[in-house]
């Protein structure tokens, strides 16, 4: 998506945000989901745009909320939002400071926080113990932090990403994904024992 | 759809073929061969009836036999066409079974009567000459004429059998397409289809702007 398409999912008059504010109820009637990590079967469904529109819509309904970007190995948030990527998410777990001082209040109560400079190996970033501890310090100043994880598989392979927060959202894009890859995907992923909340079916026509 | 066309393809190619194919027209003759010394066994009896005939059946007793039935194509076709069989009945009655295939009932009834008369005269020439296992032949006759008849295209029955074999096809196709497909018609189907709760919907952005 382009940075204008980005930045109007923020936007109150969006199009589409009455149907993110619907998300945001389900999500929230859930209870215990402070932290979400957002995934999908595949690239091209759209976890960026649902978090962006998850968290403005959350936002415009008074709920403090937070999107980090994950996507180690392939940093897109920043780009979207047209902010640079200096710092961010490692940047924070290496300071050991809480994340709130290292992302953008694109709209109030809307956190951005880009992946930070990414020096040693991305996957071993995600492993370390450091994230669950920065996400949870994140979740005292935010109702609901959404992490924008990489695809599923890589998600699978990430004991911190799959089962140490408080659940797993998968996003469906609605002519890009295959039904047989999205059946496996969430076969795969309540095998591995993540708390699957559910799926959004993005790009419906 | 998909299975709808592959069934009507298919039973329609079946229709055709079985309604358009040259009619094969089936009759039967039947001869009973007995041995003048009661044979053990079915095995027995069989060897008897191929030895008997192995001595009647000569390459003059087809040339006749053809030339009775009015025959105009090559002997080869005629023996494709022709179907003789020993049989051992359980109850002890044993001889030969004589198929014809021919193109109009007429044909098919003559050649297997012709067969078979020729044979049982074929028998009765041998006398009383052993054959090969040494038992000679008592007595040999027509026990069944073949009648015309028999029709063995069934062009409706061959559409019924495509009829199910497209509805096999169709159906694996379908499974195969249904699962390689990205299409999703709602959150019904996608519930269905990935037993999670479908939280939200989101409609396509760009088509969304595009409008507003």
């Amino acid at each position: 998506m382009s940075e204008d398409g980005a930045r109007g999912l923020l936007d109150p008059g969006s199009p589409v945000r009455g149907h993110y504010e619907k998300l945001a109820d389900n999500l929230l009637g859930m209870g215990g989901t402070g932290s979400v990590v957002v995934t999908s079967p595949d690239s091209g469904a759209g976890r960026t745009s649902v978090c962006l529109g998850l968290g403005a819509a959350l936002a415009s309904m008074g709920r403090r909320a937070a999107v980090v970007d994950c996507n180690l190995e392939n940093t897109q948030l920043h780009r979207m939002i047209g902010e640079p990527n200096f710092v961010g998410l490692t940047s924070g777990l290496d300071d050991g400071k809480t994340l709130e001082h290292y992302g953008y209040e694109v709209i109030p109560g809307l956190l951005i926080v880009p992946t930070g400079p990414i020096l040693s190996e991305p996957a071993s970033l995600l492993e370390d113990e450091r994230i669950k501890m920065g996400i949870r310090g994140l979740q005292k100043s935010r109702h609901l932090v959404l992490l924008d994880a990489p695809v599923a598989q890589k998600v699978l392979r990430s004991p911190s990403l799959l089962g140490g927060f408080d659940g797993v959202l998968l996003v469906v894009h609605a002519s890009r994904t295959p039904k047989s890859v999205a059946r496996e995907t969430t076969d795969d992923l309540l095998e591995a024992g993540a708390n699957l909340l559910g799926v959004v079916l993005n790009g419906c026509t | 759809m998909l299975v709808v066309g592959v069934v009507l393809v298919l039973a329609g190619i079946a229709l055709l073929f079985g309604l358009f194919r040259e009619p094969v027209y089936t009759a039967e003759a039947r001869v009973s061969i007995r041995p003048q010394e009661e044979l053990e066994g079915e095995e027995a009896r069989l060897a008897f009836l191929e030895s008997v005939r192995g001595a009647v059946v000569t390459e003059e007793m087809m040339r006749e036999v053809r030339r009775r039935t009015g025959w105009e194509a090559s002997p080869e076709a005629f023996s494709e066409r022709l179907d003789p069989r020993t049989v051992v009945n359980t109850g002890g009655g044993s001889g030969l079974q004589i198929r014809f295939s021919g193109n109009e009932p007429g044909q098919a009834a003559r050649a297997a009567n012709a067969y078979a008369e020729l044979f049982v005269e074929g028998t009765r020439n041998l006398d009383d000459r052993p054959l090969s296992d040494g038992v000679p032949v008592a007595e040999a006759s027509v026990e069944q004429r073949a009648l015309p008849g028999g029709y063995s295209p069934r062009p409706l029955i061959y559409a019924a059998i495509a009829a199910g074999a497209g509805l096999l096809v169709g159906g694996a196709a379908a499974l195969i397409l249904e699962g390689r497909a990205s299409g999703w018609r709602g959150v019904r189907d996608a519930e269905l289809t990935l037993r999670v709760p479908v939280l939200g919907t989101i409609p396509d952005y760009s088509s969304k702007r595009a409008q507003g």
